[in-house]
C-alpha cells in the first residue's frame, strides 16, 4: 500500500517504521526538517522511505506526497485541528480511501469519526492498556 | 443576537466592537491571556481564556445559546474546528469563518462552514478599488529622461470629456501627440479636437509634469 504520513512525531516516525516494515511504500512529510532524526535514516537514503519538509495539510504538499496513488493518508501532529484540516481535505478533495488521524480531545474525536476519519486518542489507548493491566493483576 | 467570536486579535477585537455598536451581545474567545485582558479593558468582561478548538471552552463561552459562531483566529485549521465543533456539539444555526488561504476556503465550503469569508480575496478587491482605475502608463523617457511620453485613458465621467484640447489648460511644456478612441480610430490633436469619454491620450510632457497631467486629465465632474 502507498502511505502518507503527516508528522515525524514519535507516533508518525514509529508507524512509518512499523508499516515499512510490512513492506508498505511510506511517504512523510514533516513541515520542521530538525524533526526527522526518529525515523529509520537507512530506509530514507536507501530510498525505501520518502521525505518531504513541507506544510503537511497543504494540497500542494499532499500532491508532492503522490496523493493522487495513496491508499492511506495518516495525519499525526501534535495538533488535532490541523490534523482534522489535513484529514478532511485527503478525504473531500483527493478522495483517499482510508484516512486516518490521531486526536487528544474527545469533542475533536466525535467529530472527526462523525465524517468518516477513522480516529485514535492517545490517551485513552494509553489509560486504557493501563486499566487493563491492573485489573489483570488484581 | 447572541454572537460567539472565537480569536479576538486584529480582526476579532474591532469585529466585536462594531457588532456591540451594532446592538449586538458578544462574547469572546481567545488563547492568550495578554489578548483577554486587554479585550476587557476596553469593552469589558466579554472575553475568557479558551481554545479554539476545545468543546468545553466553546460551552463556557455560551455556545449552546449563540445564535452564530464567528472564527476569525489567525489559523485557518482553528477556525474550521470550532466551526465544526459548534456545529456538531451544540447545533448552532450559523458558522462563519475567515479563511487565509484560499484553498483552505474552498474546503471551508465542502466542509459545511456556512460562510469562508476569503482574506486573501478581500484584500485585493480593496486594493483594486485603492488603485487607480485610469492609471498614467508611462511609455518611454525621452531627451536624457528630462521629458517622458505617457498614455492617459479618460475616465467617461471627467471633466475633460466634451471640450476641445485648446479648452484644456496642460502643464507647462506639454504637448499631446496622438489621441485614440475607445474603438481604437486615432484623431489629430489640433486645437479644435473633441476629447470624448474613453479616449486614450498620449502625450510628451517634462517628467516632473507628468502627475500634474494625470491630474488635469482625470478629474471627475
Amino acid at each position: 500500500m502507498n502511505v502518507i504520513i503527516v508528522g515525524a512525531g514519535n507516533l508518525g516516525s514509529s508507524l512509518a517504521r512499523k508499516l515499512s516494515d510490512l513492506g508498505h511504500r511510506i511517504t512523510v512529510i514533516e513541515k520542521n526538517p530538525k524533526a526527522v532524526s526518529l525515523l529509520p535514516r537507512g530506509r530514507v537514503d536507501s530510498g525505501a522511505m520518502t521525505i518531504i519538509h513541507r506544510d503537511g495539510s497543504t494540497g500542494p504538499a499532499m500532491i508532492e506526497a503522490g496523493i493522487a496513488d495513496a491508499d492511506v493518508f495518516i495525519a499525526v501532529t501534535g495538533k488535532d485541528s490541523l490534523n482534522g484540516l489535513a484529514a478532511q481535505r485527503a478525504k473531500t478533495i483527493f478522495r483517499v480511501e482510508q484516512v486516518m488521524t490521531a486526536v487528544r480531545d474527545e469533542g475533536a474525536r466525535t467529530l472527526y469519526e462523525s465524517l468518516g476519519i477513522s480516529t485514535i486518542n492517545k490517551a485513552t489507548l494509553a489509560s486504557d492498556q493501563l486499566v487493563k493491566i491492573l485489573t489483570e493483576e488484581a | 443576537m447572541y454572537l460567539v467570536i472565537v480569536g479576538g486579535g486584529k480582526v476579532g477585537a474591532p469585529l466585536a466592537s462594531s457588532l456591540i455598536n451594532a446592538g449586538h451581545e458578544v462574547f469572546i474567545l481567545d488563547h492568550d491571556p495578554d489578548t483577554v485582558v486587554s479585550l476587557q479593558r476596553e469593552l469589558g468582561m466579554i472575553a475568557t481564556v479558551g481554545e479554539a478548538t476545545s468543546v468545553r471552552a466553546l460551552q463556557d463561552a455560551g455556545t449552546a445559546r449563540a445564535g452564530a459562531i464567528i472564527a476569525v483566529t489567525s489559523s485557518d485549521e482553528d477556525n474550521l474546528a470550532a466551526c465544526q465543533l459548534a456545529r456538531t456539539n451544540f447545533d448552532i444555526s450559523r458558522t462563519i469563518a475567515i479563511a487565509h488561504s484560499p484553498e483552505n476556503a474552498e474546503l471551508f465550503d465542502l466542509a459545511g462552514v456556512d460562510l469562508g469569508v476569503r482574506a486573501t480575496v478581500l484584500v485585493l478587491s480593496n486594493l483594486a478599488t485603492a488603485l487607480p482605475a485610469h492609471p498614467l502608463i508611462k511609455l518611454m523617457p525621452i531627451a536624457d529622461r528630462s521629458q517622458e511620453l505617457v498614455a492617459i485613458k479618460l475616465p467617461a465621467a471627467g471633466t475633460a470629456i466634451g471640450r476641445t484640447l485648446s479648452e484644456i489648460t496642460l502643464p507647462y511644456g506639454t504637448k499631446i501627440v496622438l489621441m485614440v478612441t475607445s474603438e481604437g480610430q486615432w484623431k489629430t490633436p489640433d486645437a479644435d479636437a473633441l476629447i470624448e469619454a474613453e479616449d486614450e491620450l498620449v502625450a510628451l510632457s517634462p517628467a516632473n509634469s507628468t502627475a500634474e497631467l494625470w491630474e488635469i486629465l482625470t478629474e471627475l465632474r
